[in-house]
């Protein structure tokens, strides 16, 4: 596998604060990675240095690009949506795609327009005019249009309705993801990417906390529903974390045999956002 | 390169509007200007046929400069617009993109920020001049057609009185030279608004006005003298930049006006190319604007606002 992000020992300062601490990793081709981590723990921070918006010490390169030195050459094969909100609102439909196609050597108009035709974007209008979820549309579909290696995704559907979420991932899924494009995805609702992700990456305080394969987890990570003595049995087992849903304990376990954990409750694999929950209280446990 | 540049050009006629639509209006309001005028004017009846008698007995190098000076009113009025909206251009420039957060999806394309800085202040120092220079040509044309209806209605010759008389290329190429100079000589006050839209993160018309009234007061104050309103006048003021044969002001005086009267009146005889080019004062306004907007430069490729 080839490795198209590549971070060692990262570091980025704001004053006193350490928003990234000496951070190591590497994305492979063809990943659909979700980069999840609390308000403040750094994600933008870590985006913003791979889309060489922002400089950081340690060694990163993107695509075999240092990001913050050759950007230009960068943004020719990788895109990003930032959050919804920000394609110029002054401009025309038309306008923009006029500009892509003038400035952007990897982007093909006839796609945009052929993606826009099965919207309700008309190409006289103004950004400004469109709704939140037309413009999140207009965006994709230029995004898509644009034949790049790597696509980061910063809170993409951030304030759009259900149907307009659901709609965005499909299409990511369905029109663009092609096995050799990959993806780098952050977002708060876990929960609609989670079929989506191949990999996983929780981020906090600046730090790494997992980065595995969605495949790994069910190996790796257990949750049992539990109560009364089987409970204080399982508790002896060593449980990463441990809530209570109506009555019921929930423990996340880590790295434990699933046999140990027979009579004691109902086993199952943590979904991404309690894998989360757990593995973030756990650590601050 | 400039491929990238001509797009981002584009660009900024397609943003800022008010590049064209500014000096559109200031052509509709002279040409109304102008109808106003003569529907007055003609409400004098004989003193028209009187004054049309007398400017077609007038000599022609009389005429000539009359009509200049017309045409010079018409163009110092699209020049204070011109002036009025590179201000407000350039300190809105760099400072839109982020006040609505679209310096994100700009930057997400394969442009340099070196680029986008140099396009807006190609914009400011070519691009609006150059348009303002085709308002000045058909305003020209319009007044000067509209004047003609109106002689011919009150019984004049417009083809003696006007376009027999009026020296009109040699006076556009005077007014283009002298508006592709003007920018370059006042670049460093552009350069600062560029600068000052890069980096305010407020009100850009108070961040780049405000610190310069201050000094200029702090200056008067400490050392009574005005030095640095004199070097900002001497960058804003056309007449005082170095491309004039000796002091153009003597051209429309009354005492000197018969010299000049006297042979056929050329505006573009009386600049000097030559020695605005090799004026040391061009070239150091050119360095302090260079350094301005390389700072707005760095300001935009390094500052992490959000």
């Amino acid at each position: 596998m080839t490795s198209l992000v590549t971070a060692r020992g990262i570091s980025k300062n704001f004053g006193a604060v350490r928003a990234i601490d000496n951070v190591s990793f590497e994305i492979e081709k063809g990943k659909i990675m979700g980069l999840i981590g609390p308000n403040g723990a750094g994600k933008t921070t870590l985006l913003k240095a791979v889309l060489g918006l922002t400089d950081c010490e340690g060694q990163l390169s993107v695509l075999g690009l240092d990001p913050f030195r050759q950007r230009k050459e960068l943004m020719e094969k990788i895109c990003f949506i930032a959050d919804v909100a920000v394609l110029p609102r002054w401009i025309k439909v038309s306008q923009l795609l006029d500009f892509m196609a003038a400035t952007h050597p990897n982007f093909s108009r006839t796609r945009t327009d052929e993606l826009l035709s099965h919207t309700k974007v008309r190409p006289n209008a103004k950004v400004r005019e469109l709704s939140k979820g037309m413009v999140t549309q207009l965006h994709l579909s230029i995004i898509m249009a644009v034949d790049a290696k790597l696509l980061v995704l910063d809170e993409p559907t951030l304030g759009l309705d259900i149907i307009f979420r659901k709609e965005f991932y499909g299409n990511l899924l369905n029109d663009y993801f092609d096995g050799e494009k990959t993806i780098l995805i952050t977002t708060h609702q876990v929960e609609e990417i989670e079929n989506l992700l191949t990999d996983i990456m929780f981020i906090n305080d600046g730090r790494i906390l997992l980065h595995a394969s969605m495949e790994s987890i069910p190996d790796s990570f257990v949750e049992l529903i539990t109560s009364g003595e089987a409970a204080e049995a399982a508790r002896r087992l060593g449980p990463i974390h441990e809530r209570d849903v109506f009555g019921q304990k929930v423990m996340t376990f880590k790295g434990i045999d699933r046999d140990q954990l027979d009579g004691l409750g109902e086993a199952h694999t943590p979904s991404v956002a309690d894998l989360f929950v757990a593995m973030i209280k756990g650590v601050a446990a | 390169m400039i491929a990238n540049q001509l797009a981002l050009l584009r660009r900024e006629l397609w943003e800022h509007g008010s590049i064209w639509v500014t000096p559109a209006a200031v052509v509709f309001v002279l040409a109304l200007g102008a109808i106003a005028s003569f529907i007055a004017a003609s409400g004098f009846g004989g003193a028209v046929d009187i004054a049309i008698i007398g400017a077609s007995n007038v000599g022609d190098a009389e005429r000539r400069a009359a009509l200049m000076v017309a045409l010079l009113l018409n163009t110092s009025v699209l020049l204070i617009a011109m002036w009025i909206l590179t201000v407000f251009y350039s300190l809105d420039s760099l400072y839109a993109e982020r006040k609505d957060k679209s310096i994100l999806f700009w930057r997400s394309l394969p442009i340099t920020d070196t680029e986008v800085v140099l396009s807006k202040l190609l914009t400011a120092v070519v691009l609006i001049p150059l348009v303002t220079f085709v308002a000045v040509v058909v305003s020209t044309l319009i007044n000067l057609l509209l004047t003609s209806i109106w002689i011919g209605f009150e019984g004049g010759s417009a083809s003696h009185l006007i376009w027999g008389s009026v020296p009109l290329f040699d006076t556009w190429a005077a007014i283009l030279v002298v508006m592709i100079a003007a920018p370059l000589w006042a670049s460093p006050m552009i350069g600062w608004f560029l600068f000052v839209s890069a980096w305010t993160k407020r009100s850009p018309l108070l961040m780049a006005f405000l610190p310069i009234i201050v000094l200029a007061l702090l200056e008067y104050v400490v050392f009574r003298s005005h030095l640095l309103f004199a070097a900002i006048g001497s960058r804003t003021q056309l007449i005082n930049m170095p491309i004039f044969h000796g002091d153009p002001s003597v051209l429309f005086d009354n005492h000197n006006f018969q010299a000049h009267a006297q042979g056929p009146l050329s505006l573009l005889t009386q600049l000097d190319v030559g020695r605005f080019v090799t004026s040391p004062g061009l070239w150091a306004g050119l360095t302090v604007c260079g350094l301005l907007v390389t700072a707005a430069i760095y300001v935009r490729r390094y500052r992490d606002d959000s």
